[in-house]
């Protein structure tokens, strides 16, 4: 639907929504301005409410998230509460300033590096020497190297425009459909948000740590670190990646579409040997943080010295001149993200204040709610989430919330995460918002809504995949528990 | 020309504040790993790096707050676009304009709550842990980073205003040919931009 361009909407459409859109957020504030000087009087109950409306409101104009958060913590803190405003422009500052959140912007550099840095296109050579001659041959050799990708990366879109923009035109050439080509890569690139480095699972951590939850038996509950999230994802993160790839299989048998020539061992070899200083990353920043070589900051840090040096030095498919506007562009994407990050801080600093989490989990006790029914919920919520929202902003609101819910329940921290991202992967794969759809329409200069028919079947895997990933947390834990994390 | 000059400084500083930072947590590590070898300790020991990390915070934080007015100028800022994109494109006009107001006003509020903060700060002799830098001038990111991007939305909003465009971050990363359309397919508010998680 998103497909729909502007022009095929007539001009004067949606006069009366385009009226209630400006005046909800405003007749919010009104109520809220009016409780402040004592006029009406809104029942404590109802405040949560009123903020959630507010925020909800603000979001549905399409401003940016960062400020619909801000506007609504700031209408919030002013009219509600005692808290002195000027404690809101301290947290701004105060919000960020843990040196864990630093790895974000060290990541999507060490990203833009490998992006550019010709890192993909030997990963995809690797990879097609491995498997070109199985059924699909290219489609599986899209869903190893987006994998391997992905363990460098630490984004699902930078895996998607790696892999994709050297793949797809080579699988066309190669006789395969697009949509096939289209379906695997927009798919096998959301494995970047499962497999560590992982920008996501870092927020997840982000957002809940500090926060003090009470498990099912009375005792607080420490929040996952970044490195147990880490290590949590190769798992889900290999299981998802082969189920990915048998059906990229499956769909190439039955259609009989072409398959390469099994390469030699030798080239495997001369493939794997070039495409090492690459495949190297995953050993620094997984063995670095696994071993306690490195804060997870410093082995972003060191990822992406190291992805600048093989990139401009090594492989020398980027030119000195370039590295500003990597350094430009992963600035401007780091501080979009921070910002939503700050915000989300407020945000969460109000929803602590205001008790909702203990609110909603005592009233979910009370009902009955098993873990059962409570991670549907979870899932449907997030799922509906992510149909209009970006990853970082689903996880940075919703996490919060729903951890301490879920730690009363007894989920486990780690596995709780590793859920929110398989549902975040899923989001990003499916209209109106899903990134990877719009980055590998781009690519393969498909429509939205063709693309959306092509991705059917990877979308289904990764829905079932989704269900055992949240009703089988042991598939999650064993590895972690296997290190003894 | 007093644009250019701007446009041009905000860009140098974000990316020398990132470039920089980098260097600085690579530099740590390597101290840190270079003063347990016997021959260096001799050389490394006397210098301290404890503050690298703090400063590489601050760095970021300022990177964060300038980062941000820089991109409301590219537009990459996401919103939940859907619902806007379904209207007709004269109310949308009104939405969006709305929306970028609303932008200006929060930042605003902020540039001037934090302006305020960091008076009373000045006036006190508080001081960050490790470097001893005094506290005012590191909160000065807070109104500095606001006013900027409170300037940048009215910006966006008086050039939406005379010519109905607002800037679009594109996917632009090599590979992709200059010529595929916008790859947002609707108008309304800035699409994602580059690398997300």
């Amino acid at each position: 639907m998103s497909s729909i361009t502007a022009d095929t909407i007539p001009p004067n459409k949606g006069a009366t929504n385009a009226a209630i859109m400006i005046a909800a957020p405003l007749v919010l504030l009104g109520v809220c301005l009016l409780s402040k000087m004592g006029i009406i009087v809104v029942p404590s109950g109802a405040r949560g409410l009123i903020i959630a409306g507010l925020l909800i409101s603000l979001f549905i104009t399409g401003m940016p998230i960062s400020i619909a958060l801000g506007l609504s913590v700031l209408t919030f803190m002013f009219t509600m509460t005692d808290v002195p405003i000027v404690a809101v422009s301290l947290k701004l500052f105060t919000g960020i300033e843990k040196f864990e959140i630093m790895s974000i912007p060290f990541f999507i550099l060490a990203g833009n590096f490998l992006t550019r840095g010709g890192v993909a296109k030997r990963m995809i050579y690797f990879a097609t020497t491995l498997i070109g001659h199985w059924y699909g041959g290219l489609g599986l050799a899209g869903v190893v190297s987006c994998a391997l990708f992905a363990a460098i990366s630490g984004s699902s879109v930078a895996t998607v425009v790696a892999i994709g923009s050297i793949l797809l035109p080579a699988m066309v050439k190669q006789g395969y459909p697009k949509r096939f080509g289209a379906g695997v890569i927009a798919t096998s690139g959301a494995l970047g948000i499962l497999f560590p480095p992982s920008i996501n699972l870092v927020i997840y951590s982000v957002a809940t740590s500090g926060m003090s939850v009470i498990g099912p038996d009375g005792r607080s509950v420490s929040s996952a670190s970044i490195g147990q999230l880490f290590i949590a994802g190769i798992v889900p993160g290999i299981c998802l990646a082969t189920l990915l790839g048998a059906m990229t299989f499956y769909q190439a048998y039955k259609n009989d579409y072409p398959r390469m020539e099994r390469a030699s061992w030798g080239e495997r070899g001369k493939a794997f040997l070039d495409s090492f200083w690459g495949l190297f990353l995953i050993v620094i920043v997984i063995g670095g943080i696994y071993a306690g070589l490195f804060t997870p900051t410093e082995a972003a840090a060191m990822a992406a010295v190291y992805a600048f040096f093989v990139s401009v030095f090594v492989y020398k498919d980027l030119k000195l001149s370039d590295v500003p506007t990597v350094l430009l562009n992963s600035a401007a994407m780091s501080a979009m993200i921070l910002y939503i990050v700050t915000n989300a801080v407020l945000f969460s600093f109000l929803m602590v204040s205001e008790q909702i989490p203990q609110g909603m989990a005592d009233w979910m006790s009370n009902q009955g709610f098993g873990i059962i029914s409570f991670l549907l919920v979870c899932n449907l919520i997030l799922l509906a989430a992510g149909n209009v929202m970006d990853p970082a902003a689903i996880v940075l609101i919703f996490a919060p919330i729903l951890f301490p819910v879920a730690a009363r329940l007894g989920v486990n921290p780690v596995h709780f995460g590793i859920m929110m991202a398989v549902n975040m992967e899923i989001g990003l794969c499916h209209p109106p918002v899903g990134l990877n759809l719009y980055v590998a329409s781009g690519i393969a200069k498909m429509g939205i809504s063709e693309l959306t028919l092509a991705v059917l079947p990877w979308l289904l895997t990764m829905i079932g995949f989704l269900v055992v990933i949240t009703y089988w947390p042991g598939l999650t834990l064993f590895f972690p528990r296997l290190l003894g994390m | 020309m007093f644009l250019r000059i701007l446009d041009r400084l905000e860009e140098i500083i974000i990316s020398l504040l990132i470039g920089g930072a980098t260097v600085l947590i690579f530099v740590a590590v390597l101290h840190r790993y270079g003063s347990t070898v016997p021959f260096l300790f001799p050389y490394l020991h006397d210098i301290d790096m404890t503050w690298a990390q703090e400063l590489c915070i601050y760095m970021f934080v300022w990177m964060a707050k300038f980062g941000a007015a820089y991109g409301v100028r590219q537009g990459v800022h996401v919103g939940v676009d859907v619902l806007v994109n379904r209207l007709g494109i004269n109310h949308r006009f009104k939405v969006i304009l709305f929306g970028l107001m609303a932008g200006a006003v929060f930042t605003g509020i902020i540039a001037t709550l934090g302006a305020s903060f960091v008076w009373d700060l000045s006036e006190t002799d508080s001081r960050s842990n490790d470097l001893e830098a005094p506290k005012w001038i590191v909160y000065l990111a807070i109104p500095l980073g606001s006013g900027l991007m409170c300037f940048r939305f009215l910006q966006v909003a008086w050039t939406f205003w005379r010519t109905g465009d607002v800037p679009h971050a594109s996917h632009h990363v090599d590979g992709i040919d200059e010529d595929v359309p916008a790859l947002h397919p609707q108008g309304g508010l800035p699409a994602h931009q580059g690398i997300k998680a």
